[in-house]
Parts: C-alpha cells; structure tokens; sequence
C-alpha cells in the first residue's frame, strides 16, 4: 500500500493537498487501478495472447519454444477429426444437462425451501455443503462410492436390483458419462437452489396472494406471476452453469481422464490430454480457442435473449 | 375429505430427502474413515461410524506427510486472500467511484477471464514461470491463483463501494483527505461483510486450486493438499480409511467457513455475475 502511495503523490504531501481536487487528479483511478491491471495483463491477458498464437502453430511440449506457423491447419485438422465431433457432442450433453438438470433440481428444492418451516435456516445451510465441498474430496468419494467391489452405490444398487453387471461404472462407457453429470449436479444444485431461493424470496407476496384471492390455481399463480419474476434469476443461472461446466476439467479428470474409450472427454479434458499426452501444443490451444469462441457465443446469445425478453415486457 | 397434513408432511419427507441427498457423501467419507478394516470389506457395509477407531485422524497427521499438504495448502491460501484483496480493494473502488478511458475494457477483461479454463492457461504460464524461477514455489501457486481470483473479488468489492453512500467520502474529500485514505478509513470498513465473503471465496479458491499446483511444483514437500490427496487415486498403497480421514480433514474446513459466510458469497456471486 506505501508504495502505491507514494506512486500517487510524487510531490510533498502538503502540496499535493493544496491542489487537489475533490475528485483528486484525473490520475487518480489509474493509480488504484494500476497494480491490479499490471497483475492481470502479466497473468491472464498475456498468456492467453501466446495461447492464441500457439493456436495457429505446430509447437511440441518437448520444444516449446520452437513454433512453426502452420495458418489454420489445427482447426482444420481437429474438424476433420472423428474423435474431436464426439468430444464436442459430448460437450453438449454434458453442458446442456448440467444446466437443464442443475438448474431445475435448483429450483424445485427452492420451492420446497421457500414456505417458512421450523429449521429452514438449517435446512438451507446443509444444503449448500456439497457446493463448498472441494472439488478433489468430491472425486474421491465419488470414485469410492462407485468403487465396483466395496463402493456404497454398487451395493445399493444391487440391493434393489439394479446393478451394473461387474459393477464398474466408471469403467463402463454406457455408465461413466452419466456418473460424472450425477457428481457435477450433486455439487452445483446448492448454488442454484440457495440463489434460486433468494430470488423467490424477493417475489412481491402481495402479487401471489392477489393471484390466489383472483382465483388462480396454484400452478396458474407459479406461471405468471413467480416465474415472470423469477426469470432472469434463471437465465442467470443457465449461463453461468453453461460457462462453469465448460470449463470444469479436475473432477472429469480425476473421475475419468476423460475414458473410458473417449466416453467422458470434453473440450478441456481433450485440450490438457493434447498437450500433456499427445505433446501438440498447438492443437491443445486450438481446441482451447473452439471451448473460448463457444463460450462467447453463449454469453453473446444470452444478453440477445435477454434484451428482447426485456423489450417485450415493456 | 382432505387431510391438511398431507401437503405438509410431503414437504417434510421431501426436504429430508434433499438434505440426505446433500449429506450422505461427506458423512460417508468420514464414516469410511472410521471402519475397521474387517468391516470395510464385510458383505454387509457398516453405516455409522466406528469412533474406537479415531485414532486414523491422529495417526494420519502424525506420520506428518498430510500435515505437510496442509499446512502448505493454507500458506497458499492465505497468501491468495492477502494478495488478492490487496489488488482487488483499489481495483473494485476505480471501477465504482471513477469514470476514466478505458473502464469499459477493464470491466469486459474481468468478466472475459472468469471463463479461460485453468487448462488452457497451463502452458503459457508454465513458459512464463520457467522464465521468471517461479515453478516449484509456494509463491508462484500464490500468484497464479490471485490472478485466477481477482476478477470475482473485484466484481464482488465493487458492488459493496457502489452501495455505499458518496455523501461522507466526497465530505472526507473536500476536508483535504486523500483518495487512499479515503478508500481506507471509510470505504473499507463498512464493506466488512463483503470483505469477508471475498476472503473465504479467495481463500478457498486457493485451496480447492489442483491444476496450477499439480503442474507447477515437484518437490513432494512443497505439495499442498489438493495434489497429495489426487495422488490418492488410483494409489492402492495408503489404507482407505488415511485416504478418506485426510480428505475429510481438507474438506471440513471450507465447509465449515462457507457456511458462515454462505448468504454473502452467494449475493457477492450473483452480483460479480450479473453485470456479465
């Protein structure tokens, strides 16, 4: 902090308060702003240029500093790929439902959250455990509680007559992908339900109770008045989760390594498996960039929603 | 006739279900911890834990390896919260009280690289850390992770400095108190509670972190918890119930905290997030 100080107020100190400002100088927010965008240009900005580049050359891990400017031959070559369409397929399915599921499973234990009961608060609390849990001590239990011969799940499942046959469900290209959705929901439903609940909690009670005295049926009171109020909570919500479940990689990777056969690998798992396994640094970045271009699709799609949502309530 | 319990006890059954939904995993990874090895591979499975057997907790500690993951887990995060707040109070508090040229941009580079993953950043910083002797530190692990962190702690710290009133500053101001110490003796006090949602979201941002800290350090003693208790898997070495008592012992304390602070974090989230 000294230093930042002493950057801002080259001169005496009694000086500087002799001609300052009530706003200080038209510097001053660059001298606040300055170390934190130093920070994030050294960290972030500046990688993320060389990522770009490295997207559009032929680099090996083993000689990273030797790079061969090969155009658009990673994308053209990663396109041309079976193995790439699978993973972007699989991408979609575990992006969409860990949306659809994260965010309606929020929503329905919103709900059942939202009537005041003895205990709520306690209720409410538990259930965010599993969204502050980290994400290597999930995996691990996960991996345990699936563990084919001793795992909790195997027994249970056997138990009612339902168990996998050998019992190795993250072995099983059938079974893996939807073990892992079944973690990553487990952990993310706490965050959309407990902001799913504060958005329900802000609905105005005189708007339902209204509702209700007009003679709606409940379902008709949740339709127009609770979801409209409700629903940029969720849009909310449907982009963030796609934008997390894009990026997530340790409890694929832990789980799975992306296998068996390809079954669980999504854009980063392929892109850390390109430049870690296969050495290509190149098409590791450019899978990188395919994961980037389509999180900024999203995200532009979702203020296009949000904005024509917008005009049409008014 | 229609029973009025009924509604209310299907919530009842229905909220139950939920929490033992959200529970069971954790309280099975300490009721694994605390099963005797005869009963783990019983057919039938033990499902309360077995306190006689608590010395697993101990024992794992004092072999001292686990201790050493986190106590180096908690020096990175320590060193994530200082360094990430430091940079996030000045940066928070240009974005909400300043209009300048270039803000525009700042805001849409901190909203841009809260969706980089840590994979794709690897390689780049891996080059850049070589470069600089940073690999196989606790403080580059520092580094990278306030990096990674930044954005949300400024997004978060700048909603807070919006909701404050302008009136004390600008008197403050025009009494001849310079914009930092301003910043300092008003503004940061009575943003406490975000502060304090920020340090726990910085905090155990850091100490959940494993790709940065798997590909950046070697030296085994300088592993912090996230990496030793990965190594786990597929490890048939260490006895489950080491595994699941270290694990339980890494995982209690976010939980713990991140039920102190959970109703800030989650409006500091919500927050941070709407403006993207």
């Amino acid at each position: 902090m000294t230093a930042l100080e002493q950057q801002q107020l080259p001169g005496p100190r009694s000086g500087t308060r002799r001609r300052g400002s009530p706003l200080g100088s038209k510097w001053t927010p660059y001298f606040f702003l300055a170390p934190a965008a130093l920070f994030i240009l050294v960290f972030q900005v500046v990688p993320l240029a060389q990522e770009v580049f490295l997207s559009f050359t032929r680099t090996s891990l083993l000689n990273p500093t030797h790079s061969t400017w090969v155009g658009f031959d990673n994308f053209a070559r990663i396109f041309g790929d079976e193995d790439f369409r699978r993973t972007l397929l699989i991408t979609l399915v575990y992006v969409v439902v860990c949306v659809v599921v994260a965010v309606g499973t929020g929503l329905a234990v919103a709900l059942l959250l939202n009537k005041g009961f003895r205990g709520r608060g306690l209720a409410r609390a538990l259930v965010t455990i599993p969204w502050a849990a980290p994400g290597i001590a999930v995996a691990l239990i996960a991996i345990w509680m699936l563990n084919p011969d001793y795992g909790i799940v195997n027994r249970f499942l056997d138990t009612i007559g339902l168990g996998v046959p050998g019992g190795a469900i993250l072995d099983s290209p059938r079974y893996a992908l939807p073990a892992i959705l079944v973690t990553t929901i487990w952990q993310l439903f706490p965050f959309t339900s407990v902001v799913l609940l504060s958005a329900l909690q802000a609905v105005p009670p005189h708007l339902t109770e209204a509702a209700t005295m007009d003679g709606a049926g409940r379902w008709w009171t949740f339709r127009a008045v609770t979801w409209q109020s409700i629903k940029p909570t969720v849009g909310l919500l449907a982009l963030l989760m796609t934008i997390w479940s894009l990026r997530r990689f340790e409890l694929i990777w832990l789980m799975t390594k992306g296998g068996p056969v390809g079954a669980t690998e999504t854009l980063v798992i392929d892109l850390y498996s390109q430049a870690f396994d296969s050495k290509q640094l190149g098409s590791a970045a450019a899978v990188g960039m395919v994961g980037i271009v389509i999180s900024l699709i999203v995200i532009a799609g979702s203020r296009f929603v949000a904005r024509a949502a917008e005009r049409e309530a008014r | 006739m229609r029973l009025p319990h009924v509604g209310l006890t299907l919530r009842i059954i229905g909220v139950l279900l939920v929490l033992g939904v959200a529970v069971f995993p954790l309280y099975w990874m300490f009721v694994t911890a605390l099963t005797g090895d005869s009963e783990l591979f019983a057919s039938e499975a033990r499902l309360v834990p077995d306190f006689s057997q608590f010395g697993v907790f101990i024992d794992a500690l004092a072999e001292g390896k686990a201790t050493t993951w986190l106590l180096n887990s908690l020096v990175i995060a320590a060193g994530t919260t200082i360094l990430s707040i430091g940079l996030g109070i000045p940066l928070g508090y240009a974005l909400s009280r300043f209009s300048f040229r270039g803000k525009v941009i700042v805001t849409v580079v901190l909203l841009f690289t809260q969706m980089l993953p840590e994979a794709l950043m690897v390689v780049p910083l891996f080059a850049l850390f070589r470069r600089f002797d940073l690999l196989d530190s606790l403080g580059g692990l520092i580094l990278v992770n306030s990096a990674f962190v930044l954005p949300i702690v400024a997004l978060i710290l700048k909603g807070a400095i919006d909701g404050l009133p302008r009136e004390v500053e600008e008197s403050a101001r025009v009494d001849g108190a310079r914009p930092l110490t301003v910043l300092l003796r008003i503004n940061v006090p009575l943003i406490a509670p975000s502060l304090a949602a920020t340090a726990v979201i910085a905090f155990f941002h850091a100490w959940n972190e494993y790709v940065f800290a798997v590909t950046f350090v070697f030296t085994p003693g300088l592993q912090p918890a996230s990496v030793g208790i990965a190594n786990f898997i597929g490890e048939l070495g260490t006895p489950i119930q080491t595994v699941m008592a270290v694990s339980f012992m890494f995982t209690a304390p976010a939980v713990v905290f991140y039920l102190f602070v959970q109703k800030y974090v989650v409006a500091g989230m919500t927050a941070g997030a709407v403006k993207g």
